[in-house]
C-alpha cells in the first residue's frame, strides 16, 4: 500500500468512500495495523472466492474482538474488505468502524452488501461458558444469502480472550437446500453451526487456551 | 413543468414516439423551449382549476412531479402544502380518467428516513419510514397515487429519486455545497448519493413508459461524504458536533443557503440507496457516477462572448 498516495487522496478528497462508508484507504491501514495486536494464522483462505459475493459465519468469542479480528484476517490473506455486522449506530464509534468496514446487524444491509458482490461477515450467538461450544448459526442472514444466491463460508475463530496469537479456518462452503423453506433454513444453520465445531474441535489444542 | 426536472421530462416526452398529446400544469412557466406541449400556469392551491385541466384533458399516463423540496423553490411551509395540494387535486382527478391507464410520480429515497439502526442503503422492499418533513411529504404523495390507482385500477409508479443536483437545479444541497464555507459533521461525515437531473428525467420518462407497477429507486452509482464533496470544490469545511447546527443554519441562510431537516439529516446520518433495481425494471443507469454530479456542481461554464457573423445594416 502507497501511504503518501492514501495520504494524498484523503486530503483532495479523492478517497473512495462507498455506499455504507467504507474508506478503502483506511480498511487497508487498519488491516496492516492489526500485525500490532494480533498473530494471526489463517488456514482454508482459498475458500474465500476472489470476487463475487459470499457470506462468512463465524463463531464469536467473548472479548476477543471477533469482528476486527475476522475482518482484519480474513481481509489480509485474500485482499478482499471483509463487512462485519453489528457495529453500532451512534457516532462517533459507529461512523468510524463504518471507515474500516463495519455494517450495522440488520438482514436487509447484509442482503444489500450481497447484492453488491461484498464479502459480509456475520456471527453465531456466542457461547457463554466453559468449552469451546458454538451458539446457533444467524438464520435471518442465511436467509438473505439464499435469496441472493451467495456461498456460505463456515469460519472457526481459535482465539482465547485477550490473546495474542489467533487462529482462523475458514471451510467450503455449505452446500445449500434444493427446495427454499424454513425447514430447509434450520438444516441449513444446523449444518453452518456444526461446520464451525468441527473446525473449532478439529483446531483447538489445549495449548490455545494460554494466552499468548 | 416550471421545475428543471420537470421542463427536462416534458422535453423528453416531446421526443418519445409513444407520446402523443401533452399537457403540464405548475405554478412557474417551463424553463426550456417546448415544441408539442402545451402549458396551464396554475396556482398549487386552485384545486378547481387543476381539476378541470386534468379532466378535460383525460390523460392516458399522468406524470405527477409537482413536489417542492422544502428550500429549492418554495419556503418549507408553502412546499409541504402545495406538495400535498397538487397530489390531492391531479391525482384525485386523474383516477376519474377514463383513458387513464398509468400514473407516475416523483418521490425520494427520503421516505426510508435515517433513523438509528435504519438501513444504509436501503432497496425497494425496506419499508418506508420517513424521519423529516420532506420525506414524509414524499410518501404522503405515495400513498395518495396508490389510493388514486387503486380507485382508477391502474399501475403506479414511485420513482424515488436520490437528491437531485445539477449546476442548473434549484436545490438546498447544490447551494449548500457551493458556499466558500461548508458545514460538514465532525462526528459521522457519512456518505451519501445523489443523481443528476439529466439522469433523473430520463429514469421518470422511462417510468412512465414501463408501467411498472411499486417503487424504484434512482441514484447514481457510487457515494461521497460531505468533507470529500467540499474538498473537491475547494471550499473550507467547517466541521461541527451538533448543537451549533443551528447557527451554522442561520449563518448559512443569511448566505442564500438554508438547510432544511433533510439536508442537515444528510449531512449527519447520510443517505444512499440500492439503485440496482432500476436497470431491471426501467432499462436505464445513470450515466453519471456520485462523484461526477458533484463535479459537475462545481464547474461553471465559462462565458464565452461571440462576435456578430455579420456586421447589423
Amino acid at each position: 500500500m502507497n501511504v503518501a498516495a492514501a495520504v494524498r487522496r484523503q486530503v483532495n478528497g479523492t478517497n473512495e468512500v462507498d455506499a455504507w462508508g467504507m474508506d478503502h484507504d483506511v480498511a487497508a491501514v487498519a488491516r496492516s495495523l492489526a500485525v500490532l495486536r494480533w498473530d494471526i494464522t489463517v488456514g482454508g483462505d482459498q475458500h474465500v472466492p476472489s470476487d463475487g459475493p459470499a457470506l462468512l459465519v463465524a463463531n464469536r468469542r467473548v472479548l476477543a474482538g471477533t469482528p476486527l479480528l475476522v475482518a482484519a484476517a480474513v481481509g489480509r490473506a485474500t485482499g478482499r474488505a471483509v463487512r462485519f455486522a453489528g457495529i453500532t449506530d451512534i457516532a462517533p464509534i459507529g461512523p468510524a468502524l463504518r471507515r474500516v468496514g463495519g455494517v450495522i446487524a440488520r438482514p436487509d444491509e447484509v442482503a444489500g452488501l450481497l447484492r453488491a458482490g461484498e464479502l459480509p461477515a456475520v456471527w453465531c450467538q456466542p457461547h457463554i461458558g466453559f468449552g469451546h461450544r458454538v451458539g446457533p448459526a444467524p438464520t435471518p442472514y442465511l436467509a438473505a444469502a439464499l435469496d441472493v444466491r451467495a456461498p456460505i463460508l463456515p469460519v472457526a475463530v481459535i482465539a482465547p480472550p485477550l490473546a495474542r496469537r489467533v487462529r482462523l479456518e475458514v471451510g467450503p462452503a455449505i452446500a445449500q437446500p434444493r427446495r427454499p423453506g424454513p425447514w430447509a433454513l434450520a438444516e441449513l444453520a444446523d449444518d453452518v453451526r456444526a461446520a464451525i465445531q468441527r473446525m473449532v474441535d478439529e483446531a483447538s489444542p489445549p495449548s490455545w487456551l494460554v494466552p499468548g | 413543468m416550471g421545475s428543471e426536472l420537470g421542463s427536462l421530462v416534458a422535453t423528453l416526452l416531446e421526443k418519445e414516439p409513444w407520446v402523443g398529446e401533452i399537457t403540464g400544469l405548475d405554478i412557474d412557466p417551463p424553463r426550456r423551449r417546448l415544441r408539442r406541449a402545451t402549458f396551464h400556469r396554475v396556482e398549487p392551491k386552485d384545486r378547481r382549476k387543476m381539476v378541470s385541466i386534468v379532466r378535460e384533458f383525460d390523460p392516458q399516463v399522468v406524470v405527477h412531479m409537482a413536489v417542492w423540496e422544502p428550500d429549492a423553490r418554495a419556503h418549507p411551509r408553502d412546499a409541504a402544502l402545495w406538495t400535498q395540494a397538487a397530489a390531492v387535486a391531479v391525482l384525485g382527478a386523474a383516477a376519474e380518467c377514463p383513458s387513464l391507464t398509468h400514473l407516475t410520480v416523483r418521490s425520494g429515497i427520503c421516505v426510508y428516513g435515517r433513523r438509528r439502526g435504519a438501513a444504509t442503503r436501503p432497496d425497494e422492499s425496506v419499508t418506508p419510514d420517513p424521519t423529516t418533513p420532506f420525506g414524509r411529504s414524499l410518501l404522503d404523495v405515495e400513498r395518495i397515487a396508490g389510493e388514486a390507482g387503486a380507485v382508477a385500477g391502474v399501475p403506479v409508479t414511485a420513482v424515488r429519486l436520490a437528491p437531485v443536483v445539477g449546476p442548473h437545479v434549484p436545490s438546498p444541497l447544490g447551494r449548500l455545497l457551493r458556499l466558500p464555507a461548508v458545514p460538514v459533521s465532525l462526528m459521522a461525515d457519512p456518505a451519501f448519493s445523489v443523481i443528476d437531473d439529466q439522469d433523473a428525467a430520463t429514469a421518470i420518462v422511462a417510468a412512465a413508459s414501463t408501467h411498472l407497477d411499486g417503487p424504484v429507486n434512482v441514484i447514481s452509482p457510487g457515494a461521497v461524504t460531505a468533507t470529500q464533496a467540499v474538498r473537491m470544490g475547494r471550499r473550507v469545511a467547517v466541521p461541527l458536533i451538533g448543537p451549533e447546527w443551528r447557527l451554522a443554519g442561520m449563518v448559512a441562510s443569511a448566505f442564500g443557503a438554508p438547510i432544511p431537516p433533510h439536508i442537515q439529516e444528510l449531512l449527519n446520518r447520510g443517505r444512499t440507496a440500492d439503485g440496482s433495481y432500476a436497470a431491471q425494471a426501467l432499462g436505464v443507469e445513470p450515466r453519471l457516477s456520485t462523484r461526477e454530479v458533484i463535479q459537475a456542481l462545481y464547474e461553471w461554464a465559462t462565458v464565452i462572448h461571440l462576435r456578430p457573423t455579420e456586421a447589423a445594416a
